[in-house]
C-alpha cells in the first residue's frame, strides 16, 4: 500500500505536464472567444471598410507567412534585404499619424531595423549593421512612397489590395466575429469562386469601431496552416505625437544620405502576393512583368530570366518534374500556395494558381 | 526490495512527517538552506567555473583590444567604440554554451552527487523532510544562476572600462540613453539570462535524482540541451520550435529596445516556468518516493 501511495504521487508531475500543455495550446484559444456584435452586412463592411479614416495609431503587427517555399541560403544580398519579410514569423512595431509620418521597427533577434518618416525625411536605421540613410523626400508627394516594410506592416494597405481584388470571382460573406488585439471584429472572408487558384479564402477582420482592418488571413485551398497572417497583436488608436516619428542618427553610426528614387524606395514589392514564384529573385533585366488572366488566377510572366546561378535554385529545379505542351517545355515548382514554370527559352510563369492554370497561360502567352 | 528496508522507509516516512509539524521547522529550513549553499559554493569546481565565466568577457575584450577592429555587426562590433557593451555582448556569448554548461554541471551533482558519496542517505533521514531538501536544493540552483550571470556582468563592466571608452549607449531602435540607465538593462538582461536557465536547472535536477552517478547525470543534462538544439535547427519540425527550452533565450536583447518589448521577454519566462514547474514535481516524485538506499 506504501508503494501505491508513493507512485501516486507521481500524477503530480503528470498533472504538471497537462496543465503547462493545456495552458500552452488553449490559452490562446480562450482568449480568442468571439464576442457578441450586432449583425452587419458584407456590403455595408466592405463599406465601412473602404471608408475607414484613422489620423494615427499605433501598435505591434505580427506576420507570419508560409507560402511552402523552400528556404533559399544565400538570399541574404541587398536586392533581397527586405524580401525576408515574406517568409517566416516577424514582429514589428508599427506607428501612423496622417497624413504622412509613419514609423516601422522590424524587430529581429537582438537587432532592429528601423524606418521612420515625418513627411519630408525618411530614415532606415540598421541596427546590426549600424548604418543609417537619409532620404530626402519630393516637397508634398501625393503618398510617401515607403520601403515594402511599411506596406508589408500596414493592414489597411494590405486590405486594401484584397479589395481592390474583389469582383464577380469571388464570394464576399461576413463569418462571424473575434477578437484581435483585444478588440472586437467582424470577420469578412473572401472566397474565389473560380479553382484555378491555391488561393483557398481570405479573411479580413475589421474593427467594429474603428472599421480598420486589424488581421489578414490567408488560407491555401488545402491544408489548416494559413499562407499568410499578419495583424496586429496590440494596438492604440491616439495619435502617436510627433516625437514618435524623429530621428537623430546615434554616434558611431555611419549616415549614407541618398535621394528620391533610391534603390530601396523604389522597389515594389506586393505584401500579400509576393513575385510569387520567383524563388529567385529577379533582377529587372529582360521586359518588365505581364499579366496573363485576371482576378485571382492571374499569372505574371517574366522573360529573359536565365535560370542560373544559385545552386540550391539548380538543386531544386533539378527535382522539379518536367511539362511539354504546345509552348515548349520547362520544370514546374509547385508549394501549397504559389506555382512557377520556368521554360527552357527563359520564360518563367508564376502565380497564385494551380499548375494547370500556368500552362494554360502559356499556351495564350505570345512568345 | 527486502522487509528490512520497506520497514526502514516506514520509520522514516513517521520521523519526517512529525518533525515537519513541529514548531522549530523553519530553523531548520534555514539551516538546510544555508548548509546547500555552503555545498555548491563550497566546491572548488563552482570556483573554477565561476571563474571561466568571468573569464569570457576579460579574453573578448583583450581580443577585441589586440586586433584594433573597429566596426563589425551585433553587440560585439560596438565593444571597441563603448566598452559597455562588452557587458551585453558576453552574457550573449555566454548563453548558448558557457553558461547551460555550468548549469550542467551544478545541476546534475547536486542530487547524484550526494548520493553517491552516501551523504544522500543522512540528509534523507535528518528532520528537515524530502520536499524541503528538493526546495533547498533548487534555491541553491537558483542563486548558482544569478551569481552566474552576476559574475560575468561585473567582470564585463571592469574589462570594458579598463580595455575601452565608456559612454552613452545606444539602444537597438537607435535612440541613446546614459550609461546608467544601459547598466541598469544589462543587469536587468543578466537576471534575464539567469531566469532563461532555470528551464534547464529543473531538467539537470530531476535527471539527477534518477541516479547516483553525478558524471551520468551530467551527461544526460548535457544529452537533453543538444537534443534540443538539434531539434531547434530542424526547420521542417517548425511548429514546435515554440516551445523548446531555448526558443525564447535571445529575448534578453529586447530589454535594449525603445521602450524594451516585453512579449518575448514574458512568454520566455513561462516557457522557463513551465519546464521547471514540470521537471521540479518530477524530481520531487521521485525523490519522495525513492527507496532510501537508491
Amino acid at each position: 500500500m506504501g508503494a501505491a501511495k508513493r507512485s501516486r504521487r507521481w500524477l503530480v508531475p503528470v498533472t504538471a505536464v497537462a496543465v503547462v500543455a493545456g495552458a500552452g495550446a488553449f490559452g490562446p484559444m480562450v482568449a480568442d472567444a468571439s464576442p457578441d456584435l450586432p449583425g452587419i452586412s458584407a456590403q455595408e463592411l466592405l463599406a465601412r471598410v473602404q471608408t475607414a479614416k484613422v489620423d494615427g495609431l499605433s501598435g505591434t503587427v505580427t506576420s507570419s507567412t508560409d507560402l511552402g517555399l523552400p528556404a533559399l541560403p544565400g538570399m541574404g544580398s541587398e536586392a533581397t534585404q527586405f524580401l525576408d519579410l515574406l517568409t517566416g514569423d516577424h514582429t514589428a512595431r508599427v506607428a501612423f499619424a496622417g497624413p504622412d509620418k509613419a514609423r516601422v521597427s522590424v524587430l529581429d533577434d537582438m537587432a532592429e531595423r528601423v524606418l521612420t518618416t515625418d513627411g519630408k525625411t525618411a530614415w532606415i536605421y540598421d541596427s546590426a549593421k549600424r548604418e543609417a540613410t537619409k532620404v530626402a523626400l519630393p516637397a508634398h508627394p501625393a503618398k510617401p512612397e515607403l520601403a515594402p516594410e511599411k506596406q508589408a506592416y500596414d493592414p489597411q494597405a494590405a486590405a486594401k489590395k484584397f479589395l481592390a481584388a474583389i469582383d464577380p470571382s469571388t464570394k464576399v460573406e461576413v463569418s462571424g466575429t473575434e477578437k484581435v488585439a483585444g478588440r472586437d471584429a467582424y470577420k469578412l472572408r473572401l472566397v474565389p469562386k473560380t479553382d484555378k487558384t491555391t488561393v483557398g479564402s481570405v479573411t479580413l477582420a475589421v474593427d467594429s469601431k474603428t472599421w480598420v482592418p486589424l488581421q489578414v488571413t490567408v488560407m491555401p485551398r488545402t491544408g489548416k496552416d494559413p499562407a499568410v497572417q499578419l495583424g496586429f497583436s496590440a494596438v492604440s488608436f491616439d495619435v502617436p505625437p510627433a516625437s514618435a516619428f524623429a530621428f537623430t542618427p546615434p554616434k558611431g553610426v555611419k549616415v549614407t544620405e541618398e535621394k528620391l528614387p533610391s534603390k530601396v524606395l523604389g522597389k515594389q514589392t506586393p505584401p500579400i502576393t509576393p513575385k510569387p514564384g520567383a524563388p529567385k529573385p529577379a533582377k529587372p533585366s529582360g521586359d518588365g512583368p505581364t499579366v496573363i488572366g485576371q482576378g485571382w488566377d492571374s499569372v505574371v510572366v517574366l522573360r529573359g530570366q536565365a535560370p542560373a546561378g544559385n545552386g540550391t535554385l539548380d538543386q531544386l529545379l533539378a527535382q522539379a518534374p518536367t511539362v511539354q505542351g504546345s509552348w515548349g517545355s520547362g520544370k514546374i515548382v509547385t508549394t501549397k500556395m504559389v506555382s512557377a514554370l520556368i521554360t527552357t527559352d527563359g520564360r518563367i510563369f508564376a502565380g497564385l494558381v494551380t499548375p494547370e492554370t500556368l500552362q494554360e497561360a502559356a499556351t495564350k502567352a505570345p512568345r | 526490495m527486502s522487509l528490512s528496508e520497506t520497514a526502514d522507509r516506514r520509520d522514516l516516512g513517521k520521523v519526517t512527517d512529525q518533525n515537519a509539524s513541529r514548531p522549530t521547522a523553519g530553523r531548520h529550513t534555514i539551516a538546510l538552506f544555508a548548509s546547500e549553499l555552503h555545498l555548491v559554493f563550497g566546491r572548488a569546481r563552482t570556483w573554477v567555473t565561476l571563474a571561466v565565466l568571468a573569464g569570457v568577457p576579460m579574453l573578448v575584450g583583450v581580443a577585441i583590444k589586440l586586433s584594433g577592429a573597429e566596426g563589425g555587426e551585433g553587440f560585439i562590433g560596438q565593444v571597441a567604440g563603448n566598452g559597455f557593451f562588452l557587458v551585453v555582448a558576453s552574457l550573449a556569448l555566454s548563453l548558448p554554451f558557457f553558461l547551460p554548461t555550468a548549469v550542467t554541471v551544478v545541476s546534475g551533482e547536486s542530487l547524484a552527487g550526494e548520493a553517491s558519496l552516501g551523504t544522500l542517505r543522512t540528509v534523507l533521514t535528518a528532520p528537515a523532510g524530502r520536499s524541503r531538501l528538493l526546495a533547498a536544493k533548487m534555491v541553491a540552483l537558483v542563486v548558482f544562476c544569478l551569481v552566474a550571470t552576476m559574475t560575468i556582468w561585473l567582470s564585463g563592466l571592469i574589462a570594458g572600462v579598463v580595455l575601452f571608452p565608456i559612454g552613452d549607449v545606444v539602444l537597438l531602435s537607435g535612440t541613446t540613453v546614459s550609461l546608467a540607465d544601459g547598466l541598469l538593462r544589462a543587469f536587468g538582461i543578466a537576471i534575464l539570462v539567469a531566469l532563461s536557465l532555470l528551464g534547464l536547472a529543473g531538467i539537470g535536477l530531476f535527471v539527477s535524482s534518477l541516479t547516483s552517478t553525478p558524471l551520468a547525470a551530467m551527461a544526460a543534462t548535457f544529452g537533453a540541451f543538444i537534443v534540443f538544439g538539434i531539434l531547434g535547427a530542424i526547420p521542417q519540425i517548425d511548429e514546435i520550435h515554440p516551445w523548446l527550452l531555448m526558443y525564447g533565450w535571445p529575448s534578453f536583447a529586447d530589454l535594449l529596445r525603445d521602450p524594451p518589448y516585453w512579449d518575448a521577454i514574458i512568454r520566455n519566462l513561462l516557457l522557463q516556468g513551465g519546464y521547471l514547474l514540470v521537471f521540479y514535481t518530477a524530481a520531487w516524485a521521485r525523490l519522495t518516493s525513492r527507496d532510501i538506499n537508491g
